[in-house]
């Protein structure tokens, strides 16, 4: 599904991501963790084509990320929900939707509202949301359209405990259903659900392996 | 899957066409069309009236038919070198991520969806032309209005050619900005490219040939002055190589760099609001960002402490200018030229040009005042020091003082060797420190306002921004108006700038004066 091969990303002076090698098939649930500037959210942004990487390649299903195909298939929350100012909830959802070819979306939007309890805000603006509020949005726009890999970009960040429940389920089912998912994240009960834990720390990958509470503690 | 594919990106173009329809509806209700109407009314009143005012009242004189040959044989390859720095400043931007401003949103949810990226921004890149052209015409239109009046040939023709150019020349940066930007030029290699292009026109106008497509358009604005069977060729030729250059911008578009779109379209959003506040500082640092104007990490020179305590805000002045990027000094040095240029073509007759002078001094001293600006941005720890805010700042003056002397001094060499007579070389020796002085006290007061203070009053808050700049204009135009008019009288010319400079002076200390004042009173000293 995923696969980077030396990838490596530089700002000027600083390296943020230095030459990773990683695999991630389809239904697997990856932690991404690490500590603030370990290049986790520089690896998710690479992999949804918003940044070129200095050196190395990085393709999902075979074709180079940020292309045409690949965008297809990638869903990317950020860490910084963005939104249209003028444009309510509801057409955020159907705007989404249709520019990736979702047909059947008005049953999904209806399901994902109800699901993040956004029902009654559905005409509201989103520009105007709480920051909790907004975060909900952001993941139901990650969830609005098909894909077969999502990126989510510390997805918990501003959730109420029943919304983080409901965050949590809803990454489940997309693993389960083939998709690959990698949540970059601080919180150590990810550990509970990802099939498996990747590390950075200055850019490295420091840990790839089995999900472990202390290794998702001590990398954040 | 790529039918599938294919088939996502025509409804998700669809999509894209639906939305911006509804979006576009959806602002035109919420306009208020009488008070738009209303506003572009006394636009028009007002700014016609101010050129007719400008060109008409002020008696420009005709110049003579030896000055028209000399026109008509290097005019084209001067204008074509304006047209080349415009290039290659669109080609320095397009290297850093320019010209588009894409919304953040857009960024997020239409270039990472699977539709034709080149398609998602067309509407975006026409409505960048499309403005651009507009202004690039205006401008135009303002300059004919103004050569018409001094050099022989039909007036609607200089009135037409001046817009076309200035429309085609505005077109040409904005494509090249395009390009550079679309096919991902690396900023070294739209460096090399702009050197060809501003080389080339530079060879144009020492050779007294035209090669260059830039130079093709320069005649194109002085068409009115050809001679009986000149061929309109060159001029075609050069409008259609800036139509390719539009078209091959337009081709690229799909290469803009995200990266680059994200970063510009946080920093527009800051702009927009910074211009709205008419906060001049915000404006003068988002722009340096837009730019990637960043300080050098390393100085031209490094300097050693200073020994006394009152020379630390002087050293700190110094090292503020010592970590000037390159670009900034060649701005500066360009921004000094130019006043040089406009001053002797004021005293030659075209009186608007002391306008030029003025804006590109002020301009020059905004960079000049960076140290101020720098203490101004950092309101705490400035209240937190042992000396008051007012003090400070006048000494913060006497550094930049110094730095824009020096930007006069080039004024006053570009004027020479640009052949100023010698009573002008006297005026402008006798103005220069003073409007060097005058240009810091006017870009100080802008940076120093607080651009919250008339929130509820705005018409006070336009007043307080226009102030600096109506002060600069009198006090550049005036003296050499004044000394303008006593040589074409057989007066001393440098004795009537001598007077004028005087009550400036007093202006400029009394400004200082208040400057400080209020400086003192926005940031007490805490006990």
């Amino acid at each position: 599904m995923l696969m980077a091969s030396g990838l490596r990303r530089e700002y000027d002076d600083l390296i943020a991501l230095a030459s990773l090698d990683v695999q991630i098939p389809p239904g697997e649930l990856i932690a991404l963790v690490g500590p603030n500037g370990a290049g986790k959210t520089t690896l998710l942004a690479i992999a949804a084509g918003l940044l070129d990487p200095s050196h190395g390649t990085i393709q999902i299903c075979g074709d180079p990320a940020g292309s045409l195909p690949a965008r297809a298939q990638t869903s990317y929350i950020p860490d910084t929900p963005v939104f249209y100012q003028d444009l309510s909830l509801g057409e955020h959802l159907e705007y989404v939707a249709r520019l990736h070819g979702t047909s059947d979306w008005p049953d999904r939007a209806s399901l994902l509202l109800e699901q993040l309890g956004l029902e009654q805000w559905r005409d509201k603006l989103p520009t105007q949301f709480s920051r909790g509020m907004r975060q909900k949005a952001s993941i139901a726009l990650g969830f609005i359209r098909p894909f077969s890999l999502l990126l989510a970009d510390e997805p918990f960040d501003g959730l109420d405990p029943p919304s983080r429940g409901v965050l949590v389920e809803m990454l489940k089912t997309a693993a389960a259903s083939g998709a690959a998912v990698i949540v970059s994240t601080h919180r150590t009960e990810i550990a509970d659900i990802s099939s498996r834990c990747i590390a950075l720390r200055d850019g490295e990958m420091v840990y790839d392996g089995p999900p472990d509470r202390s290794v998702i503690a001590g990398a954040a | 899957m790529r039918s599938m594919v294919a088939a996502d990106q025509a409804s998700g173009l669809g999509a894209l066409r639906d939305l911006r329809t509804a979006r576009r509806r959806r602002y035109a209700e919420q306009v208020d069309w009488l008070e738009t109407l209303y506003r572009l009314y006394l636009g028009v009143l007002v700014g016609g009236w101010g050129l007719a005012l400008i060109s008409g009242a002020l008696a420009d004189v005709r110049v003579d038919r030896h000055t028209v040959e000399e026109i008509h044989r290097h005019g084209p390859a001067v204008l074509g070198l304006v047209v080349a720095l415009a290039v290659a400043g669109g080609l320095r931007s397009g290297a850093r991520g320019g010209p588009l401003v894409i919304e953040a949103a857009d960024v997020q949810h239409v270039l990472l969806a699977p539709v034709d990226r080149g398609a998602a921004l067309r509407g975006l890149a026409f409505r960048r032309l499309r403005n651009a052209a507009f202004a690039g015409a205006v401008l135009g239109l303002i300059v004919g209005n103004f050569a018409f009046r001094r050099l022989p040939g039909p007036t609607a023709l200089w009135l037409l050619l001046g817009g076309v150019f200035g429309a085609a020349v505005a077109e040409c940066a904005v494509a090249a900005a395009m390009i550079a930007s679309g096919r991902r030029m690396h900023r070294a290699a739209a460096a090399a490219v702009a050197a060809l292009i501003v080389g080339w026109s530079v060879a144009d106008l020492l050779g007294r040939h035209v090669s260059s497509p830039a130079t093709m358009l320069g005649e194109l604005a002085l068409w009115p002055l050809h001679h009986a069977g000149d061929s309109f060729g060159l001029p075609a030729a050069g409008l259609l190589i800036a139509a390719i250059a539009v078209a091959v911008a337009l081709s690229g578009l799909a290469g803009t760099s995200l990266e680059a779109a994200q970063r510009r379209a946080g920093l527009a959003a800051q702009l927009r609001f910074a211009v709205t506040t008419q906060d001049l500082r915000a404006v003068i640092l988002l722009r340096r960002q837009l730019a990637s104007e960043t300080p050098r990490s390393r100085p031209w020179l490094r300097l050693a402490p200073a020994e006394q305590p009152r020379r630390v805000v002087w050293r700190r002045g110094w090292r503020s200018f010592l970590r000037w990027p390159l670009v900034r000094v060649a701005r500066v040095g360009a921004l000094g030229a130019i006043a040089g240029l406009a001053l002797l073509g004021a005293w030659q007759g075209t009186t608007p040009l002391l306008i030029v002078a003025a804006l590109a001094l002020i301009v020059a001293a905004f960079d000049a005042v960076e140290p101020i600006g720098q203490e101004v941005d950092h309101p705490t720890r400035l209240s937190l020091l042992p000396v008051g805010a007012g003090d400070l700042i006048r000494r913060s003056l006497i550094a930049p003082v110094v730095l824009m002397a020096g930007v006069s001094l080039i004024a006053l060499t570009a004027a020479i060797a640009a052949g100023a007579p010698g009573r002008l070389v006297g005026v402008l020796i006798v103005v220069a420190l003073p409007t060097a002085v005058l240009s810091l006290c006017c870009a100080a007061v802008s940076v120093t306002n607080d651009p919250y203070a008339y929130a509820l009053a705005p018409q006070i808050g336009y007043v307080q921004t226009g102030f600096p700049l109506v002060l600069m204009i009198i006090g550049v135009g005036a003296p050499v108006l004044a000394a303008r008019e006593a040589a074409r009288h057989g007066s001393s010319a440098v004795g009537v700038a001598l007077g004028c400079e005087l009550p400036l002076l007093l202006i400029c200390a009394a400004v200082t004066s208040w400057l400080g004042h209020r400086a003192a009173k926005r940031f007490p000293v805490r006990s």
